[in-house]
C-alpha cells in the first residue's frame, strides 16, 4: 500500500519526467517493430503504418499506462484545481472579498483554539496524565475552600490509601539565589521525594530525593530544569555534585529534569526536598495548612469515585480519634479528590469555551457572507451548468467542481488565516495570555496549524452544500429558457440568501450582546472599591533568607532598617511592611479564636486573612479607620500583645458591640491569657482575593514580629510623585542594607488591580473585537444581498417606473425588505442572547443573563448598520432609469 | 503463421512475469519473448502490454531502468523483483493446480462416475 502511495507520489512529482519517459517507451517499441517487420521484407512504410495500427491509439495506450499508475484521479483534481483558480482569478474582487473574510475568521478561530487546545485539550506532559489528581482539604462552612495539605496528611496518606500509587506534595515560593553581589529571586518549589516519579517524570541525569533528605539538617540537595541547568550551570555534563547558592546555603544538584518537564503553570526552576520537623508530622497537626499542594496518582484500574470514598474511610477513621474532630465536621470538613488538570484549569473554561463560541459565531457570519457571493455568482453562471448538464455532465461531476472550488478557497483562506492567527497569538500575549493557568504552553503549533487547515476544508464542504444543491436543482430546460432567472431554483436561491442573511443578522446581534454584558460586568468590577486608596502606591517583595534571617527578632531588625532608611527618601509619604497584600494572588486563611466566643449551634469555627504588618502599613494603603486605632511602630516592639481587625471580623464575632477591648488567639484554641491579643482598632475590609470578593472572611492584623515565621514580606510605600518613578531609590535602599537581597515584583498597587481582572479584561476586549468584525461582516453581507436583490429586479423595477411608479416607491419597497429581514434577524437575535446569557451566567458580575440595555443598544447597531448597507442600494434603484432598464434585453 | 490462442483474462500479467524472470526485457523484447516461449501460440495485444507493464511496475513486482538495446538504442529495461518472483511463484502453482484440474474433469470418461 505504501509502495504504491510512493509510486504515486513519485509520479505525481515527477510528472514531465513520467510523461516523456512513456513517450520515448511507446516509440521505441514503434521503431523496434519497424525494423523488425522491414528486416523480414515489408517496405518501410508499410512496415511504419503496420507498428503503429498493432499498438492501436497512442494516446489510449498512454492514458492506459497513467491510469495504471493512478495518475487518472489526480488529473481529474488538477484539471477542476485550473478551473477553481481561474473562476477566483477571473473576479479579483470578489476573491479577494472571499479571502479576506475567511483568514480574518478563520484567523480568529485559530488564535482562540490555540488557547483552547493548550489549557483545557492538550494532556499534561507527563505519562498517563489522566491519572493524576489533586486531594486537598477543605473546610467550606468555615470559609476556607481549599487548603492544600498538611505535612502530617502526607504523611498519613503515605502507602495507606490503596486507590493511590503515590501521593506526594509540592510548595511553591520564592528564593533568593546567586552568590553575594549577584543574587536573585526564583520561583522555586519544594517537592516531597516521590514528587518526581508520581508524575513519571524522573530526572534525566542524577537522581530525585530521598526520605533521608527531609529534614532541615538535610535538605542540602536540589534538582533542576533543563532550563536553569542550560542557563546558569553551562549544560555542564558533570553537573551532579556542583552546588548552588540558595538563601546563604549550599545546595549540591543531585538531578536535571528532562527538557519537557512543566508542572502545570509552576515557573519553578528549582526543586529541593520538602523538609519538615517532627513535630510537624505529627497526627495532631493534621489540620494546619502548610501551604502545600498534594498530588496522587491513581492506580490503574481504580476510578476517581473509588479514591474518593477511600480517602472518605480513611479521614472518618482518624477524625473520630481527634479532639478537633467535632470543629472540623462543624466546619464541613473534607478532603476532595479532583482530576489534576481540570481541576487547575476550572476556573478559565467557561470564559475559554464561550469565546469559542463565539468566535466560530463569527466564523459563521463569515462564512455565510462567503456563501452568499458563491451563491450570487452560481445563479450568473446556471446557463453554464445547465448547458453543461445537457452535454451530459455528471451530477457528482458538478458536485466535485463545486466542492474543488469552494474548498480551494477556504483553504486559501485557512492559509491566510495561519498568519493571521499567529499575529492574533501575538495579541494574546499583550492580552495577559501567559497569566492563565497553563497559558505559557500556548503556541502556534503544527497541530493548531493541521487543526485549523482541517476546518477550513470542513467549511469548505459546508459551504460546497447549498451552492451543489442549488446549482443541480435547476433544470437544464428551465435555465436555458430565459436570461438567467431559473424560475424555481431562482425563487428558491433568494429565499436561501435572505434566511442567511437573517441568521447573519442574528448571529451579529448575539455577539455584540455577549460582548456588552462582558463590557458591563467588567466596568461593574472596576466602579468596586478595593477598600483602600490605590492610587500612588508602590509595593514589592522581598525574601528573608533563613541563613541571614534565622530569627523573628533579627527579620523585624532589617524591617526597621528598611523603614528608617525608606523614610527619609523623597517622595514616600508613609511605609510600611506586610507579610501579604491585597490582590497579591495570595489568599491562604487561618483560623482565630475570640476569646469567650461560643460558636453557635450548626455554626462553624472560620478562617480569616491574617497579615503581620509594621511601620506606617495603614496609612501607606489608605486604609478606613472604624474604631480605635491603628497598629503603630511601637506595637512590634512592646510587650503588650495588640492587634486591629477589620469590620467583617468584628461584624461576625461581636454583632451590635465595640471589637475594641476583646481579646483572640491564632489557631482554633484558645491559650493562656499571655498569649491573648488585645484588640485594639477596626479598619474597614479590604479586597484580598479579588475585586469582586464579597463579605469577605475577616483579616486579622498582627504586629509584623508575631508574624515573622514567613519568610517573605512586601514593602508597601506610599508616593506623593508617580509611584513608578521611585522603582529605582526602592531598589537601591533595599540593595545598600544587603546586598544579597533582591528586592522583585515591583508594582504599583493600581497595576495589581488591574492585573487582577485581566481573566475579565481580555476575553472582555476580545469579544469586543470579534462583535466589531461581526458587524462590519453583517454590513458587507447586507450590502451585497440588497445590491443583488436590486441587480436582479433591474428590469422589473424599469417597467415599473415606466408605468408611473416613483423613485420613492421602489426605494421603500427596498426598504422594507431590509427592515422585514432585520426584523427577523432581531427577533432570532434575542432569543439566541437570552440563551447566550444564560450560558455566561458564570462568568457574569452583577449583571443579569437577560439585560434590556445591552439588548437595546445591540438593536440599535445592528439596525443602524444594515440600514446604512442597504441605503446605497436602495438609492440606486430608486435611480433606475425606465429606458435605460428596458433597452438593455 | 501458427494459429495463436485468444489469452485468457489475468494470464497477461503471468507471462509477462516470466518472460522478465529469465532476462531483463524491453516492452518490446517482452512481447517477443512471449511469442517466442509459447512456440508462437500466444500474441498478445499490443496495446494492452503497455499498461501491464506500468500497473506491475505500480505494484512493485519489476522494476524498470534505462540501458541500451542490442542496436545501442535507449531503452526501458525491465526486471524481475523479489516480490515478482514470488507472485509468479504463487500464480504458476495456482495455474498448474487449475490446469490439471480443468484436464482431469474435461478426462473424465463416463465408466468412471
Amino acid at each position: 500500500m505504501l509502495g504504491r502511495l510512493g509510486s504515486f507520489l513519485r509520479a505525481a512529482r515527477r510528472r514531465r519526467e513520467f510523461e516523456e519517459s512513456m513517450a520515448e517507451e511507446v516509440q521505441f517499441h514503434i521503431e523496434a517493430y519497424t525494423d523488425d517487420l522491414v528486416r523480414s521484407g515489408m517496405p518501410p512504410e508499410e512496415a511504419a503504418r503496420r507498428a503503429r495500427m498493432e499498438l492501436g491509439s497512442v494516446d489510449s495506450v498512454k492514458a492506459d499506462c497513467r491510469e495504471s499508475r493512478g495518475l487518472a484521479a489526480l488529473d481529474a483534481l488538477v484539471q477542476d484545481l485550473h478551473y477553481a483558480l481561474r473562476l477566483l482569478r477571473k473576479n479579483p474582487a470578489f476573491t479577494a472579498t472571499a479571502l479576506t473574510t475567511l483568514a480574518v475568521c478563520l484567523g480568529a478561530n485559530l488564535t482562540i483554539f490555540a488557547v483552547v487546545d493548550s489549557v483545557l485539550l492538550r494532556p499534561l506532559p507527563f505519562p498517563a496524565a489522566d491519572r493524576l489528581v489533586r486531594v486537598f482539604n477543605t473546610y467550606p462552612k468555615a470559609g476556607v475552600l481549599d487548603d492544600g495539605m498538611s505535612i502530617a496528611n502526607y504523611y498519613g496518606r503515605r502507602g495507606h490509601i490503596a486507590a493511590f500509587s503515590s501521593v506526594a506534595g509540592i510548595r511553591e515560593r520564592t528564593a533568593v539565589v546567586g552568590e553575594t553581589g549577584s543574587t536573585e529571586r526564583e520561583p522555586v518549589a519544594q517537592v516531597s521525594p516521590e514528587f518526581f516519579s508520581t508524575v513519571g517524570l524522573a530526572p534525566v541525569m542524577g537522581r530525585a530525593f530521598t526520605d533521608e533528605e527531609t529534614t532541615y539538617q538535610t535538605d542540602g540537595v536540589v534538582v533542576v530544569t533543563d532550563a536553569y541547568w542550560r542557563q546558569h550551570l553551562g549544560a555542564d555534563p558533570h553537573v551532579i555534585g556542583r552546588t548552588i547558592r540558595v538563601d546563604g546555603f549550599t545546595k549540591a544538584v543531585v538531578g536535571v529534569l528532562p527538557p519537557e518537564f512543566t508542572f502545570l503553570s509552576s515557573r519553578a526552576r528549582l526543586f529541593f526536598p520538602l523538609a519538615s520537623s517532627l513535630e510537624q508530622r505529627l497526627p495532631g497537626q493534621r489540620h494546619s495548612g502548610s501551604g502545600a499542594q498534594m498530588i496522587a496518582r491513581l492506580r490503574p484500574g481504580t476510578t476517581l469515585a473509588e479514591a474518593q470514598s477511600e480517602v472518605d474511610g480513611h479521614n472518618a477513621v482518624r477524625e473520630a480519634d481527634d479532639s478537633l474532630g467535632k470543629r472540623m465536621a462543624e466546619a464541613g470538613f473534607r478532603t476532595l479528590v479532583v482530576p489534576l488538570q481540570a481541576d487547575h484549569v476550572s476556573k478559565v473554561r467557561p470564559t475559554l469555551l464561550l469565546l469559542q463560541a463565539g468566535v466560530l459565531f463569527l466564523l459563521l457570519i463569515g462564512a455565510v457572507n462567503v456563501a452568499n457571493l458563491l451563491l450570487i455568482r452560481a445563479g450568473d453562471r446556471l446557463k453554464e451548468f445547465a448547458v453543461r448538464q445537457a452535454l451530459g455532465a455528471s451530477r457528482p461531476q458538478v458536485i466535485r467542481e463545486v466542492v474543488t472550488e469552494t474548498t480551494v478557497l477556504t483553504l486559501l483562506g485557512g492559509l491566510l488565516g495561519l498568519a493571521v492567527g499567529a499575529a492574533g497569538i501575538r495579541l494574546l500575549g499583550v492580552l495577559g495570555a501567559e497569566h492563565l493557568p497553563l497559558g505559557a504552553r500556548i503556541v502556534f503549533d503544527a497541530r493548531v496549524a493541521l487543526a485549523a487547515l482541517a476546518g477550513a476544508v470542513v467549511l469548505g464542504l459546508a459551504i460546497a452544500a447549498p451552492i451543489a444543491w442549488y446549482s443541480l436543482r435547476t433544470h437544464a430546460t428551465g435555465a436555458l429558457h430565459e436570461g438567467g432567472r431559473g424560475g424555481t431554483a431562482g425563487r428558491a436561491a433568494t429565499r436561501l440568501r435572505h434566511g442567511f442573511l437573517v441568521a447573519q443578522m442574528a448571529l451579529a446581534f448575539v455577539l455584540l450582546s455577549g460582548a456588552g454584558l462582558l463590557a458591563l460586568s467588567l466596568e461593574r468590577v472596576m466602579a468596586l472599591s478595593p477598600g483602600f486608596r490605590p492610587q500612588n502606591i508602590l509595593t514589592g517583595q522581598i525574601t528573608l533568607p533563613w541563613k541571614t534571617y534565622d530569627k523573628p527578632s533579627a527579620r523585624l531588625a532589617f524591617t526597621q532598617r528598611l523603614l528608617d532608611e525608606l523614610a527619609h527618601q523623597p517622595g514616600l509619604r508613609a511605609v510600611g511592611v506586610s507579610t501579604n497584600v491585597p490582590l497579591s494572588g495570595r489568599n491562604g486563611m487561618s483560623a482565630a479564636t475570640v476569646k469567650g466566643y461560643v460558636v453557635p449551634p450548626e455554626g462553624s469555627l472560620h478562617g480569616h486573612y491574617s497579615y503581620g504588618v509594621g511601620g506606617e502599613y495603614f496609612e501607606a494603603l489608605g486604609f478606613a479607620l472604624r474604631e480605635g486605632r491603628f497598629l503603630g511602630a511601637a506595637d512590634s516592639g512592646s510587650a503588650q500583645r495588640v492587634c486591629v481587625v477589620d469590620e467583617d471580623f468584628a461584624r461576625h464575632y461581636f454583632p451590635g458591640r465595640s471589637a475594641v477591648g476583646q481579646r483572640l488567639f491564632p489557631g482554633s484554641k484558645e491559650g493562656t491569657d499571655a498569649e491573648a491579643f488585645t484588640i485594639v482598632g477596626v479598619v474597614g475590609p479590604v479586597k484580598q482575593a479579588g475585586l469582586t470578593e464579597d463579605g469577605g472572611p475577616g483579616a486579622v492584623y498582627y504586629p509584623y514580629v508575631y508574624r515573622a515565621d514567613n519568610d517573605e514580606i512586601f514593602v508597601v510605600t506610599r508616593t506623593s510623585v508617580a509611584p513608578e518613578s521611585l522603582v529605582p531609590s526602592l531598589r537601591s535602599v533595599v540593595r545598600a542594607l544587603d546586598p544579597d537581597l533582591p528586592i522583585t515584583d515591583i508594582r504599583s498597587m493600581e497595576g495589581r488591580i488591574a492585573d487582577s481582572v485581566i481573566v475579565r479584561r481580555s476575553p472582555a476586549v476580545l469579544a469586543a473585537l470579534f462583535s466589531a468584525i461581526a458587524v462590519f461582516l453583517t454590513a458587507v453581507g447586507t450590502y451585497g444581498v440588497l445590491s443583488y436583490a436590486v441587480a436582479r429586479r433591474r428590469r422589473e423595477i424599469g417597467l415599473r417606473m415606466a408605468l408611473g411608479a416613483r423613485p420613492e416607491q421602489v426605494r421603500g419597497q427596498f426598504l422594507s425588505l431590509a427592515l422585514r429581514l432585520l426584523a427577523a434577524g432581531t427577533v432570532l437575535g434575542v432569543l439566541g442572547a437570552w440563551l447566550t446569557g444564560q450560558a455566561m451566567r458564570a462568568i457574569l458580575f452583577q449583571v443579569p443573563p437577560v439585560h434590556v440595555a445591552t439588548l437595546a443598544t445591540a438593536a440599535a447597531i445592528i439596525g443602524v448598520v444594515s440600514l446604512a448597507a442597504c441605503l446605497l442600494p436602495s438609492h440606486r434603484a430608486a435611480r433606475i432609469s425606465p429606458m435605460e432598464a428596458l433597452a438593455e434585453e | 503463421m501458427p494459429k495463436t490462442a485468444e489469452l485468457l483474462p489475468g494470464t497477461l500479467d503471468m507471462l509477462i512475469l516470466k518472460a522478465v524472470s529469465l532476462r531483463p526485457l524491453h516492452g518490446y523484447g517482452v512481447l517477443l519473448r512471449i511469442r517466442q516461449i509459447s512456440g508462437d501460440a500466444l500474441d498478445i495485444p499490443q496495446g494492452s502490454l503497455y499498461p501491464a507493464l506500468y500497473r506491475l511496475e505500480h505494484q512493485a513486482l519489476i522494476a524498470a531502468e534505462w540501458g541500451q538495446s542490442d542496436n545501442n538504442r535507449r531503452a526501458k529495461y525491465y526486471t524481475l523483483t523479489a516480490a515478482g518472483r514470488r507472485r509468479l511463484r504463487d500464480e504458476t502453482e495456482g495455474w498448474n493446480r487449475l490446469a490439471s484440474a480443468i484436464a482431469t474433469a474435461l478426462g473424465t470418461a463416463p465408466e468412471e462416475v
